[in-house]
């Protein structure tokens, strides 16, 4: 039943992708054949040509019906697509040619130089429709990155700055513009123009000057992450509760595409909220993500047995990920040996429990390789100032604990570099005091433990209450 | 007879000799449309759903208890779950009801017992006010009675659940329900749930450990840490705090250790040739069961031994070694997550403040538990904060249901002490750590602390968040039993998004 329920041509256009990298192949090797036959050496090759020319265009015609079929299917950007298609049908009609030319025994060789042009740009542009048009020049610019906070750079005076430009942009941009922007119309609803936001998509309007709560994208925003029609979609980067907060009452404030924060009405939660702006990212206590954003290669299966084998929990982060975690706990006579294992699974490893083992401080240069380290525990080691330099390398430590263990200032100040540390656990070490106060002034967006907790002793603690004697 | 013999003979040389023709080219062309039918079935299997969909299949049957990665990256790494059983009155700990204050000792409104059953309330009862002084703690300003002074120091580490309700009156089938997600027998415990999802990161101790204090097993019994339909190996592993921590794990008398090493390893050799004939799964899991039981013996003992901690860590947890105690039983739950155990399972017992004794008297009794319990909670809270484990260790505090902002008239007759009856429609919990906010509030009831109002909680939303924190989709975690896939939270369950960081 549920086969006859598919939509046959979009079960068709669904081979698109497959198929497209067909004509691709084999048009670029008919090209490769063509000129390199005109050599003597390389003559026999001629006779490749009528069939891989063949099958070329053959692929390359089935390829522009599927993607006709899942351009039906799915909302794409009308210029590239524009493009992409008739610059495919082109490609398509010039193979057809290329093939009864070379039936006939004509000269081909200018029009294999026109294939691998027009192959060129037609890949080019369809690559730009699924992976958008920065997806090249993506490794170049070192802009803010989607994950992250969508203010990357503080704003110097908020109450001067515009309400949309400045302040609800950037949230669109890094929460919503992936998905509803000029490259993807998910919904048909873009959100990076300011006429596209009032436009609205085929469920109507998104957003309702003056009632955030009857905005759709309010209202989709604060549904539960276990609902469907949540956005952004559970997987991606979500608002978080600053953003949605600023994005409601710019919607409330009645959505000025012109004026100036100072202009809209502000009550003491927005005001203290924009005036965190200015400060640029405010200071996490806790390691809300520590998943580095790009995906890493599988680690290899050896390397992990090896490790598993010395007793080690070495797992990955999530079942779809490669990123890994290792737990040295279960670990039996430990000895510097077993450390070097890591070095096969540094691109990996992102969390690291060694804690509670005979650790010293020439082990730590072995650590100072595993360079993803996010979070480490060498607490209760005999770890001291003079191995602790290796740690500076590793620049994007979240979490250090240095609990119990031989560290002073003098250690602890190497790693002052570390820009990414956002918790210092210093539990039994002998840093208080000054040296404490110091070290928070190096570290200012490093929340500092050393804990020493105490629970006072109460008179209450020991008494115990007895029934009233009733007479 | 020797024609047909003959015959046979060769019409076998014939096959042999066609068998022999075969070449690759043979092989290659018969095998291509093979090769075609099995890409095309592996395309075609998505079209319908027919298939087993456990998520046993990263299961090694020979270490079941492996760690394992979770669903998506989890917050918490272990859990602790400080139950107690037989469910204090929220009303003198964390639910501040001025208004009960003012109705106290007046007669309940026919409104509120109207299509009510109460385990003993009989007849129209007395409303009994708030048996306690409530403050505001902390910058979160949470309201705590003076019943837990040293919580009330933390306050802003954790978040409350004011309005967790159950639909059970009674203990065992409440603990059950709050424990396995089924009021009724049969059903895998949380910690199973748990252990079976992500095994234990240390392959020498159990990775589902229950203690229990206050001189009884919680009502409801062992099932409450059981395995359900899992496979025993996750069932919870109860340890005592006295006496030895796990019974039989000395060696027997007149045996020494290599004598022992020597019979194991002799026991694993057989099962090892069995094994290799009959290539059963189920005894490799035996093997690596015999292998756990012998490392315990070294493991167990040294990390259910406190004594080896110092003075200070003994006065702030309030422990007597070599007692049982719940704050004993505190801080092994503390040495125990350290040391990589998934899953702690604290149950205290005597919180069922009925009123019928002094010690069991909402202004008496209650008192004196709280102080037993208050330090050494506090004390874990802290202790956690400062190794650096309270955001990879999530704590929760809890109870099988409420109490009634009546006091109790057991037969209709007015009770010796001030007592309160179970209460299902209303209670609170709270959760810290795990990556929980810090000092927040969820949820509100009315004004006598009866019904809630809103942020409605069930024990299956707090299962789901647990899980939610460990990196487990609590509709996706699923066991195929009796022919369907069950799971932790059945039909229900949300996780409470307003208090995650």
């Amino acid at each position: 039943m549920s086969l006859l329920s598919i939509n046959i041509t979009e079960f068709a256009g669904r081979f698109h992708p497959v198929l497209v990298h067909l004509p691709v192949g084999i048009l670029l090797l008919a090209a490769l054949f063509i000129i390199l036959s005109k050599f003597e050496r390389f003559q026999s090759l001629r006779e490749a040509i009528t069939i891989s020319l063949f099958l070329g265009a053959l692929s390359a015609i089935a390829s522009c019906v599927t993607g006709f079929l899942l351009s039906k299917t799915e909302s794409y950007e009308p210029a590239l697509l524009f493009k992409h298609q008739w610059f495919a049908v082109s490609t398509a009609l010039i193979s057809v040619v290329a093939f009864f030319l070379h039936l006939k025994n004509r000269r081909t060789e200018w029009i294999a130089g026109m294939i691998v042009i027009l192959i060129m740009i037609t890949g080019h542009l369809g690559g730009s429709i699924t992976h958008g048009s920065d997806f090249l020049t993506k490794a170049f610019t070192s802009g803010t990155s989607k994950g992250g906070e969508a203010y990357g750079n503080p704003i110097l005076n908020v109450q001067e700055s515009h309400a949309f430009k400045d302040v609800i942009k950037p949230i669109l941009d890094a929460r919503c513009v992936a998905c509803h922007g000029p490259n993807k119309q998910k919904g048909k609803v873009r959100l990076d123009e300011p006429e596209f936001i009032l436009k609205g998509g085929e469920n109507g309007l998104t957003i309702v000057p003056g009632k955030p709560m009857e905005s759709m994208v309010i209202k989709r925003i604060i549904l539960r992450k276990d609902n469907k029609d949540h956005m952004p979609p559970i997987e991606k980067p979500q608002l978080n509760a600053r953003e949605i907060d600023l994005l409601s009452w710019w919607i409330a404030s009645g959505v000025d595409f012109d004026r100036q924060v100072k202009d809209l009405e502000q009550n003491d939660k927005i005001k203290s909220i924009l005036k965190s702006l200015e400060s640029g990212k405010t200071t996490v206590v806790t390691v809300t993500s520590f998943l580095p954003e790009q995906n890493v290669e599988k680690a290899s299966e050896a390397a992990i047995k090896k490790l598993h084998d010395r007793g080690v929990a070495i797992v990955p982060i999530a079942q779809n990920g490669n990123y890994l975690s290792a737990n040295f706990v279960a670990v039996e006579s430990f000895t510097g040996n077993d450390l070097q294992m890591l070095e096969s699974v540094k691109k990996q490893l992102i969390w690291l429990n060694l804690g509670n083992l005979g650790l010293t401080d020439s082990n730590l240069e072995a650590i100072g390789k595993l360079f993803q380290l996010r979070m480490l525990h060498l607490q209760k080691t005999k770890i001291g100032d003079q191995g602790i330099k290796s740690l500076s390398n590793l620049s994007e430590l979240q979490y250090l604990n240095l609990g119990a263990t031989n560290v002073t200032v003098k250690g602890v100040e190497q790693l002052s570099g570390l820009k990414n540390l956002r918790q210092l656990f210093l539990y039994q070490t002998a840093i208080s005091g000054d040296d404490l106060t110091k070290l928070k002034r190096l570290f200012p967006k490093t929340y500092i433990e050393t804990g020493g907790f105490e629970v006072p002793k109460l008179d209450s603690d020991t008494t115990v209450l007895k029934a009233p004697v009733i007479k | 007879m020797k024609d047909e013999k003959f015959n046979i003979q060769l019409l076998k040389e014939a096959e042999h000799a066609v068998l022999q023709q075969y070449t690759r080219r043979h092989f290659l062309r018969y095998g291509a449309m093979g090769i075609g039918a099995l890409a095309l079935s592996s395309l075609l299997s998505s079209c319908w759903t027919g298939s087993k969909k456990s998520s046993d299949s990263l299961i090694d049957p020979a270490n079941p208890l492996a760690s394992r990665p979770p669903m998506f990256p989890g917050k918490a790494k272990s859990v602790i779950f400080l139950h107690m059983a037989g469910a204090p009155s929220q009303l003198e700990l964390f639910s501040f009801k001025p208004e009960l204050a003012k109705l106290d000792g007046l007669d309940c409104p026919q409104s509120l017992l109207e299509g009510k059953k109460f385990a003993f309330i009989r007849g129209v009862p007395k409303m009994l006010g708030p048996q306690a002084v409530f403050k505001q703690r902390g910058e979160s300003g949470l309201w705590l009675s003076d019943n837990l002074p040293h919580l009330a120091t933390v306050a802003d580490e954790i978040a409350m659940l004011n309005a967790v309700t159950t639909d059970q009156f009674n203990h065992a089938p409440a603990q059950l329900l709050m424990h396995t997600g089924s009021a009724r027998l049969g059903r895998p415990s949380i910690g199973s749930w748990v252990t079976y999802g992500m095994g234990t990161e240390n392959k020498n101790l159990p990775g589902f450990v229950v203690l229990t204090s206050g001189g009884n097993n919680p009502d409801a019994g062992k099932s409450v840490w059981g395995s359900g339909f899992l496979p025993s190996v996750y069932q919870g592993v109860q340890c005592r705090s006295e006496g030895d921590p796990v019974l039989f794990l000395k060696d027997p008398q007149g045996m020494d250790r290599d004598l022992r090493k020597a019979s194991i390893e002799a026991i694993n050799k057989v099962n090892q040739e069995e094994y290799t004939e009959y290539k059963d799964p189920e005894i490799l899991s035996r093997i690596s069961q015999y292998e756990m039981a012998y490392k315990m013996q070294i493991s167990v003992p040294d990390v259910m031994n406190i004594n080896d901690e110092p003075q200070y860590i003994h006065e702030m947890y309030g422990t007597q070694p070599g007692k049982t105690s719940f704050a004993n039983n505190v801080l092994l739950a503390r040495k125990l997550v350290e040391k990589g155990v998934r899953f702690v399972q604290l149950f205290d017992w005597g919180w069922d403040t009925h009123g019928d004794s002094a010690g069991n008297a909402v202004d008496i009794g209650l008192v004196n538990k709280c102080r037993k319990v208050d330090r050494p909670i506090t004390a874990l809270l802290l202790d956690l904060k400062q190794r650096g484990l309270l955001d990879e260790t999530l704590v929760i505090w809890g109870q099988e249901f409420g109490r009634t902002p009546m006091q109790e008239n057991r037969e209709g007759k007015k009770m010796p002490f001030k007592g309160r009856d179970h209460h299902s429609a209303a209670f609170n919990m709270w959760m810290a750590g795990g990556g929980i906010k810090r000092g927040i509030s969820f949820g509100e009831t009315d004004e006598i602390g009866y019904n809630i109002v809103s942020g409605k909680t069930e024990p299956y939303d707090i299962q789901a968040t647990i899980l939610n924190q460990l990196g487990f989709d609590h509709e996706k975690l699923t066991y195929e039993s009796q022919g369907r896939n069950f799971r932790l939270t059945d039909l229900s369950g949300k996780v409470i998004t307003e208090i995650l960081a």
